[in-house]
């Protein structure tokens, strides 16, 4: 594994930190709305118990409000239990509809982030033998970069298909020409270089095109690439 | 002319749960509170006017907290700013001090503190009115000493342009 240690680098941990804390700042608004609704039926009980008519409606809405947020966190806990464990395997075969979910719902946590619609293609699970935990920085980053410059409000498509039968394309719609011209950076380049992946625009379809080796093995190695794993089922659902 | 004393309150968030939490409580407590779920709502209430101190979620979709926090301080001379934050850090910290902030507070957060904080953040902006009052007092009692009445409008008119 010290080839792996070697890889999850600064920018992977830089990665790991900003993930982490936009799930930190989540879970705080959760527990602040949580916090406030209990004193909030605190406040209410005290009334009551000076003899101020409370309207139950009041109470039933509050302690719904706390039910739906206990959700929210413990939903959050999940994507942050899945994205802790991506780490766990430097390189493993993985559904990139799977790393595609993960990325959609951690961008969901920054506050401009607009809504992600992900598209199956037709035909099996788009597999691949890859280090899902870079491949997630590499998507992450187009993400996010999209929102940051589209705005609240807006929505991005990206979609999976078969290039052909050692590639699969993902397919950003949304990703405009401004965006490309500061996506992907040294960093990235550097990181998408490492597991074969390359990052184009389609200028006639306005399309982010990141293209994904269906596998790892064959491709030159390089010092300090991630060790393979190729037994790995691709389970990164561990509690 | 405020006729009451009960405090102003603009309350912004774009945790539409938190607000209406948050503002009934603040409401028990006897504070009169108006609610905006993003920065632009935020703008567009105060200016209608009257609020006392005005509490703002730093991160929020479109025009964030540091941006409604400086247009609410460049067009309201005497408005408090309580900055609310799920995601504090030292820099937006400082950012926040520097741009006029009276208080930066990190969700979740103790609410009796919050409710010292607005009174506090009252108080300060109470203490300046008097001050600003209290400096254009002395400026026209000055003034009429010297001044024919025609003269002593001139120079009044003057003193309100200079603190606009």
């Amino acid at each position: 594994m010290d080839n792996a240690k070697d890889w999850f680098g600064y920018d992977s941990l830089a990665f790991f930190g900003k993930v982490n804390a936009s799930i930190s700042h989540e879970l705080k608004n959760v527990m602040a709305i949580i916090s406030e609704t209990a004193g909030l039926l605190g406040d209410l009980s005290e009334m009551a118990r000076g003899g101020t008519p409370v309207d139950p409606d009041m109470l039933i809405s509050s302690t719904e409000s706390i039910i739906e947020e206990i959700q929210r966190g413990f939903t959050t806990i999940r994507q942050m239990n899945r994205f802790a464990h991506s780490v766990d395997t430097p390189v493993v075969s993985v559904d990139l509809m799977e790393i595609l979910d993960l990325v959609r719902n951690l961008s969901g946590y920054l506050s401009f982030a607009g809504k992600t619609n992900l598209h199956t293609g037709e035909g099996t699970a788009p597999m691949a033998l890859t280090c899902p935990f870079i491949l997630q920085a590499i998507i992450y980053q187009a993400v996010v970069l999209t929102f940051q410059n589209a705005g609240p409000g807006a929505e991005l498509d990206i979609s999976v298909q078969s290039k052909n039968e050692s590639t699969w394309r993902i397919l950003f719609d949304g990703f405009s020409p401004k965006e490309f011209e500061v996506f992907p950076d040294d960093r990235i380049t550097h990181m998408a270089a490492s597991i074969g992946v390359s990052i184009d625009w389609d200028r006639s379809s306005d399309r982010l095109e990141i293209d994904v080796p269906v596998s790892l093995e064959g491709l030159p190695s390089r010092p300090g690439s991630p060790e393979m794993q190729p037994g790995g089922n691709g389970s990164r659902n561990r509690a | 002319m405020e006729t009451d004393n009960t405090i102003k309150i603009l309350l912004v968030d774009d945790e539409v749960k938190f607000l209406k939490a948050v503002s009934e409580r603040l409401a028990i407590k006897g504070f009169d509170v108006t609610t905006a779920t993003n920065g632009d709502e935020a703008i567009d209430a105060a200016n209608k006017g009257g609020f006392d101190v005005a509490v703002l979620d730093l991160q929020m979709p479109g025009t964030d907290g540091a941006q409604v926090l400086k247009i609410l301080k460049q067009n309201h001379k005497f408005i408090e700013i309580i900055m609310l934050t799920g995601h504090a850090t030292v820099d937006s910290a400082v950012e926040c001090t520097k741009l006029g902030a009276f208080k930066y507070l990190e969700k979740p957060y103790d609410f009796d503190k919050m409710v010292d904080a607005l009174k506090e953040a009252y108080q300060a902006r109470m203490k300046k009115k008097f001050e600003r009052n209290q400096k254009r007092m002395d400026a026209i009692q000055k003034l009429s000493m010297h001044q024919s009445p025609l003269g002593l409008l001139k120079a009044l008119a003057r003193l309100d342009d200079n603190e606009k």
